[in-house]
């Protein structure tokens, strides 16, 4: 049995990491609802008016949009390349296994301002600085590990009959990919492919060192206004950048079930 | 030239003009860590048989089944399946349909999905897929769970619905990978009577492999037993219990004692004693052997009781009685060979039961303890 004082402490603990952990959505999410002219919490007074004008401010649109294309084109990379080498990893026996477990391991281990400083010089070599494309690319680079894990965590969970009994069933090799293998893998090919839509959507670091005053992402023109003045239409700002993650959620618990994407981690 | 008396013994019951429908020659598999996992296997099965390969985990019985699928290629040696090599056929040319270990149903395909699968991929008429695949769902008696997904199916509904997928496209030959391995012993039995009905329905030639001895002698026409790659015997369940080949079937198949000695004339001799035996197969005096006796086939009673007709008569004492419901095993201390030897005794609700330390006297005729050649 629990005793009394042990239950007060658990749900101490529990309380405190719940207050914790939401703090900075509450205080974002209030805080675009004031009223005033700068931003606070709590809100002085309720109004949409911070929203009315990010919905009208054409700087960021256009930068919306400009991140809506950095994630296209990093999921369009990303999500065929992370899946064929996800399955490889879970289904085959790699010679060089060792060698790409340490490059999943690169995304924690390297610092984000080391591989954005190489991209930039990459791309500037090349001359392709200015367009979105290196940053659609570099974010796909730099977060396919994501990807990867999530459709090898799908993949390991398979029978390894599976392809077998496709072959057995009379499907070829490219068959068996296209009606088994990759349709078992799909909860890990959706959640991958989730993660690194959002990844690429928040990207800050590397998208600065790679943009000019053409091409800033969404994060981006956030961080210039910053350096300026501090005004709630940024609150506003990070309420859709919230919404956006909550309906990745939503989409992924609809499609695969959240069970599937907390145990891939 | 012991494979030939095998497989003449394994035809018998078999008609006679009917072509095998597979053929192992001769077939090895070296995976290159020093002892082949199958060493020279051959055998012949004919149309309609069903045959259980049978032997303990690592005995290669696993790796010849899936070189027979094709997913392995023989070191050396051929397989033939209806009568044409296959060696350089690729496992989704081959007319044969697997019920795999787990199953490997495909998870994210309804039940007659799964079923439909292979008609889809060996490119059936569509319009004929449904009926076909009702009928089998009939045949593996799922009607009306052909929209369930492979999940919402018990354990036993989805070896139903592996055995309709590996069927519904009327394959030349059923491969069965130990799928039974997992069940409860309840169910295990139950489905191993009713892959022989659908087996026996289809009449379609059928391999299976199992380390479950009881499996092989009530589901199998013919059964193989092999261990470190080796084809020890092959042969009829019946023959198989009654006349096994060499020691290691002896043990295998059955419940046994064994004794070790010297082989005799008309005998196993050890410490003084004669026991009255067969020999089996070169086995010739003065050669070190072993005697294995079935536990079924030694008869007990008390001491004063003479056991008449028996060559063999040892006095013992009974050290444990193990009660198996519809059966006692007696384990019986015998002094005169320093050892125990093991006792069935069916009937257990007689009066004739014997308690712990009751003295009794032992006896087996002479063909019932067959002599085999020691082996280490």
């Amino acid at each position: 049995m629990i005793s009394a004082s042990q239950r007060f402490w658990f749900w101490a603990i529990v309380w405190v990491s719940v207050v914790t952990l939401s703090a900075p959505t509450v205080v974002v999410l209030g805080a675009s609802f004031t009223a005033g002219n700068i931003i606070a919490f709590p809100p002085e007074g309720l109004s949409l008016r911070w929203y009315e004008k990010i919905a009208l401010a054409r700087d960021l649109q256009q930068a919306f949009l400009r991140s809506l294309i950095v994630s296209s084109i990093c999921m369009l990379i990303a999500v065929p390349a992370g899946t064929l080498a996800g399955i490889a990893l879970a289904r085959y026996q790699l010679r060089c296994f060792n060698g790409v477990q340490m490059y999943l391991l690169l995304p924690f281990t390297i610092p984000l301002i080391g591989s954005g400083i190489g991209l930039m010089m990459m791309f500037g070599r090349l001359g392709a600085l200015g367009s979105l494309w290196p940053v659609g690319f570099a974010c796909a680079v730099i977060n396919l590990p994501f990807i990867i894990w999530s459709v090898s965590a799908s993949a390991a969970q398979l029978d390894p009959d599976l392809e077998h009994a496709a072959a057995n069933c009379g499907a070829g090799r490219v068959q068996t990919f296209l009606y088994v293998t990759l349709p078992a893998v799909m909860p890990g090919v959706i959640t991958g492919s989730l993660l690194m839509f959002i990844l690429a959507m928040n990207e800050f670091l590397v998208s600065l060192l790679l943009v000019d005053a053409r091409t800033v992402t969404l994060p981006v023109q956030i961080y210039n206004s910053i350096r300026s003045i501090i005004t709630p239409d940024l609150a506003a700002v990070s309420v859709v950048f919230i919404v956006m993650a909550a309906l990745a959620i939503a989409f992924l618990d609809r499609l695969v079930g959240l069970e599937i994407f907390l145990k891939s981690k | 030239m012991l494979e030939e008396t095998q497989s003449s013994a394994a035809a018998v019951g078999a008609p006679a003009h009917a072509p095998p429908t597979v053929r192992v020659r001769e077939v090895s598999m070296d995976f290159g860590t020093g002892s082949k996992a199958v060493d020279r296997a051959s055998f012949d099965l004919s149309l309609g048989r069903f045959l259980t390969i049978l032997g303990p985990s690592g005995s290669g019985k696993t790796t010849l089944l899936r070189m027979i699928a094709g997913f392995q290629r023989p070191t050396s040696g051929h397989i033939l399946i209806g009568g044409k090599p296959v060696d350089a056929v690729p496992p989704d040319r081959r007319s044969i349909g697997m019920v795999f270990q787990k199953l490997a149903l495909f998870p994210h395909m309804t039940a007659a999905e799964n079923i439909a699968f292979p008609l889809k991929m060996r490119r059936f008429d569509p319009a004929f897929i449904p009926t076909r695949v009702r009928r089998f769902l009939e045949l593996v008696r799922l009607d009306g769970y052909g929209n369930r997904r492979i999940h919402e199916l018990s354990g036993g509904q989805q070896q139903r619905i592996a055995i309709a997928r590996a069927l519904v496209f009327e394959p030349a030959l059923l491969l069965l990978d130990e799928p039974l391995a997992a069940l409860d012993r309840k169910l295990r039995e139950e489905m191993q009577l009713e892959f022989r009905r659908i087996q026996k329905e289809l009449g379609v030639t059928t391999i299976n492999v199992t380390h479950d001895q009881r499996e092989a002698l009530v589901v199998s026409d013919e059964i193989i037993i092999m261990d470190g790659g080796f084809i020890h015997q092959h042969a009829s369940p019946a023959l198989m219990y009654r006349s096994p080949a060499d020691e290691f079937v002896a043990r295998f198949i059955g419940v046994s004692s064994l004794i070790e000695g010297t082989a005799t004339v008309g005998g196993l001799m050890l410490a003084g004693v004669t026991l009255a035996g067969s020999l089996s197969g070169s086995l010739q005096p003065g050669m070190a052997a072993r005697g294995v006796v079935r536990a079924e086939q030694v008869r007990i009673a008390r001491p004063e009781v003479s056991l008449a007709g028996c060559e063999t008569v040892l006095l013992g004492t009974i050290a444990d009685v193990i009660f198996e419901g519809e059966r006692l095993l007696y384990v019986v201390e015998v002094p005169a060979l320093s050892q125990n030897i093991l006792v069935y005794h069916h009937d257990p609700e007689s009066a004739a039961v014997f308690a712990t330390d009751a003295p009794v006297s032992l006896g087996w005729r002479a063909r019932d303890m067959i002599v085999f050649e020691a082996r280490p």
